[in-house]
């Protein structure tokens, strides 16, 4: 029916940008709505996370999230999960992870990493955005279908300028306008409102699906500053959840043929009862791990207790307080000068991993809030803040690892120092080593170790236009400069003359701006598809509520209308029923604009009667 | 010190109006004492320091600027990073140390390469301590020498960092003959500060093995 227009005042203003966390396991959006962060729990929903899990059929439409992970043990092969392990890296970097993959992954010659399906290839990128998609559909349809395109994405504080460059790129690839990329262990500070608090340092142990984290942190007057981070972006709750698998592939040995121990629908069903029973084991003293056999349906029940488990795990633990006493270190602190520890990421519910922490450093950590959920809320304070929404509070970063040059014999000419505040920007000088020389090589390198071999290559540049002169006569200065997003910028000048040279990055293991474009436009066209039968799919809603309306209201007033308005109420209203089997954009708009107009002068009938029943001193609801 | 130009209060620091909160265009090089408004000099509070860093940075951060025109983002991308810089430089007593000895026109860490002739023999004695260390990284014994070097070297530094200090303080005239004496002592405290990580390393191997 026609829209009543009346004047309701709006509290609701609709946040400008959502805060994402891209996790191993789970994603989650939360915005910042009514002086606070939130998480957005989808209608009938419990929790408003995603699992990072991506089906990708032979024919239809991928599926992302719950009936993804659902569908893994189904079809292994074809279920893609744990993709951040994979984000920025190369096969080398990966060779660990990929045993405990069920998907078949390879490198193409540009060093990026493909993950093939159904004789399809999938860049982590491309992957990832898909998981970024999701939430992001999920988060604007439960703000009733807001339009939220900003936002601000998390990152492991370990992560390196390769993958925080591929987040970036999922993100864009996603569709999102990308504010921020933060890092997680900082954004878990802000979640927590500790500025509200005497001050101090702090401490920030995130131990999340596939990586650990931690930061160290000063807050002074809602400058929250980090000292120090630190932290492995290959240890976390999958390799908690690992040592119970081995457990059961330990114990099925020498009772299935070969075959059946590889198969990976065994993995998957094993590394799924580890999690549950890694779970369970936080809750009580002993817990069962069952799982049924893929092949032969049957069932295998072992009784693990909370002590073998943390016997178990304990090497890993051990890992991350070491993790903890470089950073205090880094930080120039002692355990004991860290006033607050706040704990992040599922595996800190761990009873082992909370005790070693809480000793660690003498004191009982913060558990209050959910930690699965504490980074996406620190995304949002962030988003918040970036969309002009505050200035009592800043955020102010460190980069985690020294980036430098190579130099002549494959020493390591450090340029930024670990822990440096960002943005921040340093120059090394270079020269020549041979007369009339105009091009010189650099590779970029990141990492803490004296040879460049032993460091990770971002990527080599060529800096050529130099004008000819005798060797070790040209001064090139090479300028880094690390963004508020941790991400390196370099550029190059021979000084002697002011001529700026011309400088192409490779990146290693990142897509070029050339195949994001492309992936763009391809998913431009997708998005065409999917905005058309989302268009259709909201119509219908719209018509079907139009329709109710309508039928309830003519009911009361229908004998008030004139015979040839019912006549064409009556028939908009079968065009509309009709209209409704039809999935074409444009029979739902005409059949939606014909209900409008043909209802036109029962809401003018239904207008006036509500201002009389007001002006009659009736309550709105009575009409 | 300088008017803003666009609303003519007094500036704290060239890169910024905190009364308008202006981001201001800057010329090229720019002193780390100038853009944190320090007194040139050795001796800075590091509370202050701390302070101004904070004060500034709020001003210039690139968060704040997110929404804006690009040249504003580029300018508090480039002061952001600046003030950052300056407050590295500043609140190390090495780098402090250099940037005074290059601002004052004294000789620069590549020219003159030379450590205090009073000073060559202990080091001679260090190095053979680190060398026999090395070489004997199981001998249990080794710790203890190591810890014993350890606290030679932190209370020569101290020493060799308050006769930097006392050269630089007051600030001597540009260019002056005695700037000599305190980059050969600055360069007495960076080989303690190499030869303290040498050893920290070797500590952990130690506890390692």
């Amino acid at each position: 029916m026609g829209y009543i227009e009346l004047t309701v005042l709006n509290n609701n203003v609709s946040p400008l940008a959502m805060g994402i966390d891209l996790g191993t396991t789970n994603s989650l959006a939360a915005v910042w709505k009514d002086g606070r962060p939130l998480v957005i729990k989808p209608e009938g929903h419990s929790s408003g996370s995603v699992p990072s899990v991506i089906l990708l059929p032979e024919q239809g439409e991928n599926t992302v999230g719950h009936a993804a992970r659902a569908q893994a043990i189904v079809d292994p092969r074809n279920t893609i999960f744990s993709i951040k392990r994979l984000l920025g890296r190369g096969l080398e970097d990966v060779r660990e992870d990929l045993k405990s993959l069920p998907f078949p992954v390879v490198e193409d010659a540009a060093g990026v990493l493909r993950i093939q399906a159904h004789g399809k290839e999938y860049t982590p990128e491309e992957l990832s955005a898909m998981i970024l998609m999701r939430v992001h559909s999920l988060c604007c349809r439960s703000m009733g279908g807001a339009e939220i395109q900003k936002a601000v994405i998390t990152v492991p504080a370990y992560f390196d300028d390769t993958q925080r460059q591929a987040t970036r790129d999922a993100a864009r690839l996603a569709g999102l306008d990308v504010l921020r990329i933060i890092n997680e262990p900082t954004a878990a500070s802000l979640a927590y409102g500790l500025d509200q608090n005497a001050g101090g340092n702090i401490a920030v142990y995130d131990l999340g699906g596939g990586t650990f984290d931690i930061s160290i942190l000063s807050i002074e007057d809602g400058v929250f500053r980090v000292l120090a981070t630190g932290g492995d972006t290959r240890l976390g709750g999958d390799d908690f959840d690992r040592t119970l698998v081995d457990l059961v592939l330990d114990e099925l040995k020498d009772k299935l043929p070969r075959e059946e121990l590889e198969d990976p629908a065994l993995h998957l069903a094993a590394r799924l009862a580890a999690e549950k029973c890694k779970c369970e084991l936080s809750e009580h003293p002993e817990a069962e791990l069952h799982l049924t056999l893929p092949q032969s349906g049957a069932h295998l029940r072992l009784q693990v207790t909370r002590e073998e488990f943390q016997e178990r795990v304990a090497a890993l633990i051990e890992r991350t307080l070491q993790g903890c006493r470089r950073a205090v270190s880094d930080a120039g602190l002692e355990p004991s000068d860290i006033a607050e520890v706040v704990m992040v990421g599922g595996s800190t519910r761990i009873p082992a991993v909370r005790d070693a922490v809480a000793a660690f450093f003498g004191r009982l950590p913060h558990t209050e809030l959910n930690p699965d959920e504490v980074v996406a809320l620190g995304a949002a304070v962030q988003a918040h803040i970036l969309t002009g929404g505050s200035r009592d509070l800043l955020l102010m970063d460190v980069t985690p690892l020294a980036l430098g040059l190579e130099t002549m014999g494959g020493a390591v000419a450090k340029v930024i120092a670990r822990n440096s505040t960002v943005p921040c920007q340093a120059t090394e000088g270079f020269t020549t080593y041979a007369d009339n020389q105009t091009g010189l090589d650099f590779n970029i390198v990141q990492g803490e170790r004296e040879l460049a071999e032993d460091c990770r290559s971002l990527g080599k540049f060529k800096l050529t236009g130099i004008p000819p002169m005798p060797a070790g006569m040209a001064r090139i200065a090479v300028r880094f400069h690390v963004d508020a997003d941790g991400l390196l910028k370099v550029t190059a000048r021979e000084e002697s003359t002011g001529v700026m040279a011309s400088i192409d990055v490779e990146p290693k293991h990142g897509l070029t701006d050339n195949q994001v474009e492309t992936m763009l436009k391809e998913s431009l066209i997708y998005a065409r598809e999917d905005f058309e039968k989302s268009r259709s799919a909201g119509l219908k809603t719209e018509i079907g509520g139009m329709l109710l309306a309508t039928k309830k209201s003519l009911a009361g007033v229908r004998d008030l209308l004139d015979r040839e308005t019912c006549l064409d109420i009556d028939e908009a209203i079968e065009a509309a029923n009709k209209a409704l089997s039809s999935s074409d954009g444009k029979v739902l708009q005409a059949a939606r604009d014909g209900l409008e107009q043909a209802t036109g002068p029962l809401a003018a009938l239904l207008m006036d009667r509500v201002a009389r029943s007001a002006l009659a001193g009736k309550r709105l609801d009575e009409v | 010190m300088a008017l803003c130009p666009h609303c003519e209060a007094t500036l704290e620091t060239p890169l910024c109006c905190m009364s308008c909160q202006a981001l201001l265009e800057t010329e090229a090089a720019l002193s780390p004492f100038q853009i944190l408004n320090l007194e040139r000099g050795w001796s800075v509070d590091p509370h202050e320091l701390q302070q101004k860093l904070l004060r500034f940075t709020r001003m210039v951060h690139p968060d704040f600027f997110v929404g804006a025109e690009p040249r504003e983002r580029e300018l508090a991308e480039r002061h952001s990073a600046a003030i950052n810089a300056a407050h590295t430089t500043l609140s190390r007593d090495t780098t402090r140390a250099d940037l005074l000895l290059n601002e004052l026109g004294g000789p620069s860490e590549k020219d003159e390469r030379q450590m205090p002739q009073a000073f060559l023999m202990e080091v001679i004695e260090w190095n053979e301590t680190l060398e026999e260390a090395r070489a004997q990284i199981k001998d249990p014994a080794t710790e203890a020498r190591l810890q014993e070097l350890d606290e030679t070297l932190k209370c020569e530094r101290v020493k060799i960092l308050t006769a930097v200090g006392a050269g630089l303080t007051p600030l001597p005239p540009s260019g002056a003959a005695e700037l000599l004496e305190v980059r050969r002592d600055l360069n007495a405290v960076r080989y303690i500060d190499r030869a303290l990580t040498e050893l920290e390393v070797l500590r952990l191997e130690g506890a390692a093995s």
